[in-house]
């Protein structure tokens, strides 16, 4: 029956080079939908409890979504799912482009990855086939060469691949997941996986379809959705126009935006990194990921002075926050050349912009010698350094060798109170919202399920960049519990982040797909069901409470200027909104599902086999 | 004067939707493999896209090649279009072609080239960005 799905699951073993293919569990689509629900569901029952990220006994995989491929509007994306290495949580990394719908025009609605081939390998996928291919003339290059090369070694000019760069090869944790260029399943360090494995990328090209129940009133319909729902909804007019670096005026006025290592929530250089700059300075032109009416990407180009030829998409809101502010970056031209080294060594641009800005923070405080950190003078704004961090780290270089574990691992080696200055929640960095202006953030980080994330819960929009009260904890554990309710089932389609897509839209998309009824409570059910079975694997994995953590210098280090002047986050209160957010999930004090609740969800055999719950 | 859509490539962002509804339209199914319209980005370079399509028109050498007469004329809309039925799939016209407008189905079954969605092209009226038009 069509319902959005291929039907199809490709199984690579690469430890004895075999692929199968099997039929999608259809009692697990219906009850987890896709992206993300799925991916969990899967990785739940293959992945054994404990085992090291980085071992052969980790289970990479990469899902589309049941909307993917078809004209529901912006459902271009993929998910990298496995057990990150920087979290060591379950990881859900998603990027935009061209991957995900090809995966579904060859067939497939997802790829299981087991095993760790014995030397560097990548596979090549077309129509219902999958050959594990030598990756030895591309293995050591940089991401956007090994697109090219791969392109060049299948012979199809338009073959689209998720690889690494040389980060993933080295395992760093801050290794991400590259295709089409700039698109990067960022966080977590998927790619160090993908490492593990020798597995360089995952290419592919397809010549299918994909089919929903009612073709010809679906393709109406959609078409005026695509016009009226994406193109004209005002929620989207900045997107159109300026994409997420709007966010940085936006930031600087809350007096949020990371500054000098989050010392100061507001930068003297600014209007060198916002939106306004990109536009007068580098936009060449405006590129879209598939089936978009928004494009919210620009693309950008340095055309003068010393980074002149330097290219890459955005640079996004988060890499002009933790790359350009937090390491006090004043000109745009820069921090597109940082961007770009990242992109090519394949490094996820919001942990390193956090590392190097650590590092700087390290440097200056004479916690680290010009000799420790290969000769450079590290300091915040000195362009000569950063602009070489990219590689030093991708290539674990001197000092990179370090800092490519994420500052977390890298305060364990260095010591000497540089642990005091790392801002991070289970290993991964902060995200580029200052909770100390957005106390809700706070909590957002701390109870994302892959670490410090603001994908998973937003609370900023509604009152730093909104009109509540950012300082207020009250109501904050409701938002993030509705937030990632909403990102689950969104993530499960799987929907883009900028399609301001409302709940009654998402149950007609969600009925179109699957010709069955479906309603916003439907939905409902089944995010907080995704939600649930997430936390449980982690819990599994001996996450509870005690890793929900507040970074110590949020809660010591008051903001010096602007709006939050003088404010931290303060323990009570988050704590306060930690037991809250708990107790609206159903869960126990130590932030564990009960029995009770996981049952309520229709989770009970998942329950069972976790120890913790009760 | 050729009666096909026009492109203006400096508006394109490469979306492809004019791809998913032309495939949708014409083989009911989202299936840029035979859609009717190629969108292309120039790799490395990223932002900038080459369109392939029939532009309808007026020497037709599509139609000359034709061995099936498959390629017949639409008087109410004054085009071309490919009756797939009598069309063996011999690529003839593929090779006519001077504008690489007409080109056969993955499986090669077929020639395919743009109708004009009965006068009414989805993919103009889809395009976010008013790239296409007629």
């Amino acid at each position: 029956m069509a319902d959005g799905n291929k039907g199809k699951v490709l199984r690579v073993d690469l430890t004895n080079e075999k692929v199968t293919t099997e039929p999608l569990n259809r009692e697990w689509a219906k009850q987890f939908f896709g992206g993300k629900g799925l991916a969990a569901r899967y990785l739940f029952e293959e992945l054994k409890p404990g085992i090291d990220p980085l071992s052969p006994d980790n289970v990479l995989e990469i899902w589309t979504g049941p909307a993917v491929g078809s004209m529901v509007p912006l459902t271009s994306r993929y998910v990298v799912c496995t057990k990150s290495p920087l979290s060591g949580t379950f990881l859900d990394s998603y990027a935009g482009g061209f991957v995900g719908p090809e995966i579904k025009y060859a067939g497939f609605d997802g790829i299981i990855i087991k095993g760790r081939a014995k030397k560097p390998v990548y596979l090549w996928i077309t129509d219902d086939k999958c050959e594990i291919r030598d990756a030895k003339n591309i293995w050591g290059k940089d991401t956007y060469k090994t697109e090219e090369l791969i392109r060049k070694e299948t012979g199809v000019e338009d073959a689209r691949a998720a690889c690494i760069g040389p980060a993933g090869e080295k395992l760093s944790l801050m290794a991400c997941v590259v295709n089409d260029l700039t698109r990067n399943a960022g966080r977590g360090g998927g790619g160090a996986v993908f490492g593990s494995k020798n597995l360089k990328a995952v290419a592919v090209k397809g010549t299918g379809g994909v089919e929903l129940p009612d073709m010809d009133g679906f393709v109406k319909w959609a078409k005026e959705m695509f016009l009226k729902d994406v193109v004209e909804n005002p929620d989207h007019a900045g997107s159109i126009t300026d994409g997420t670096p709007i966010i940085v005026d936006m930031s600087q006025n809350a007096g949020i935006l990371p500054t000098k290592n989050w010392s100061t929530g507001q930068f003297d250089g600014s209007t060198g990194i916002n939106s306004e700059a990109i536009k007068t300075r580098v936009l060449y032109r405006k590129k879209a990921c598939f089936d978009c009416g928004i494009a919210c990407g620009s693309w950008s180009k340095v055309t003068k002075g010393r980074f002149r030829g330097a290219a890459t998409e955005g640079p996004e809101y988060e890499t002009l926050g933790l790359c350009g502010s937090n390491c006090g970056m004043k000109d745009i031209e820069t921090v597109v050349k940082f961007a770009e080294d990242c992109d090519r060594m394949g490094l996820d641009s919001m942990s390193t912009g956090n590392v190097v800005a650590w590092a700087m923070d390290l440097y200056e405080r004479g916690i680290l010698t010009k000799e420790e950190v290969n000769g450079l003078e590290l300091r915040f704004g000195n362009e000569d350094a950063y602009v070489q961090m990219p590689n030093i780290i991708g290539t674990r270089k001197g000092i990179g060798d370090i800092l490519a574990d994420g500052s977390k691992r890298a305060a364990m080696k260095i010591g000497k109170g540089s642990e005091k200055r790392v801002v991070e929640v289970k290993g991964v960095e902060y995200p580029a919202y200052d909770p100390r202006g957005s106390i809700g953030m706070a909590l957002a980080y701390a109870t994302s399920d892959r670490g410090a994330d603001h994908n998973r819960a937003w609370p900023v929009a509604g009152d730093a960049y909104g009109s509540g009260d950012p300082w207020n904890p009250e109501g904050k554990a409701a938002t993030c519990v509705e937030d990632n309710t909403r990102t689950s089932i969104k993530w499960s389609f799987i929907f883009c982040d900028f399609y301001a897509v409302n709940w009654t839209n998402m149950g007609k998309y969600a009925t179109a797909i699957t010709g069955k009824e479906t309603t916003e409570q439907d939905l409902r059910v089944m995010g907080k069901r995704i939600w649930n079975l997430v936390r449980a694997f982690n819990v599994r994995e001996g996450f509870s409470r005690k890793d929900d953590t507040l970074p110590e210098r949020m809660e010591k280090e008051p903001l010096p200027v602007g709006k939050p002047m003088g404010h931290v986050v303060p323990r009570a209160d988050f704590e306060r909104m930690l037991s809250e957010y708990y107790s609206l999930w159903g869960w126990s004090e130590q932030g564990i599902p009960t029995m009770k609740t996981m049952q309520s969800h229709g989770l009970g055999d998942i329950a069972r086999k976790v120890p913790a719950i009760e | 004067m050729a009666k096909g859509i026009k492109v203006d490539r400096s508006k394109c962002t490469g979306c492809q939707v004019c791809r998913l509804v032309c495939s949708g339209e014409h083989v009911k199914s989202f299936k840029p493999s035979e859609a009717r319209i190629k969108v292309m980005d120039k790799f490395p370079e990223p932002a900038d896209f080459e369109f392939k399509y029939c532009i309808q028109c007026d020497e037709h050498p599509c139609v000359d090649a034709c061995p099936a007469e498959a390629i017949k004329l639409d008087e109410a809309l004054g085009i071309y279009k490919v009756d797939k039925d009598a069309c063996t799939g011999c690529g003839s016209c593929v090779e006519a072609c001077p504008h690489e407008g007409i080109w056969l189905d993955p499986t090669g079954t077929y020639a395919m080239k743009c109708d004009l969605c009965e006068g009414s092209p989805q993919c103009v009226e889809i395009c976010p960005k008013k790239a296409l038009s007629r």
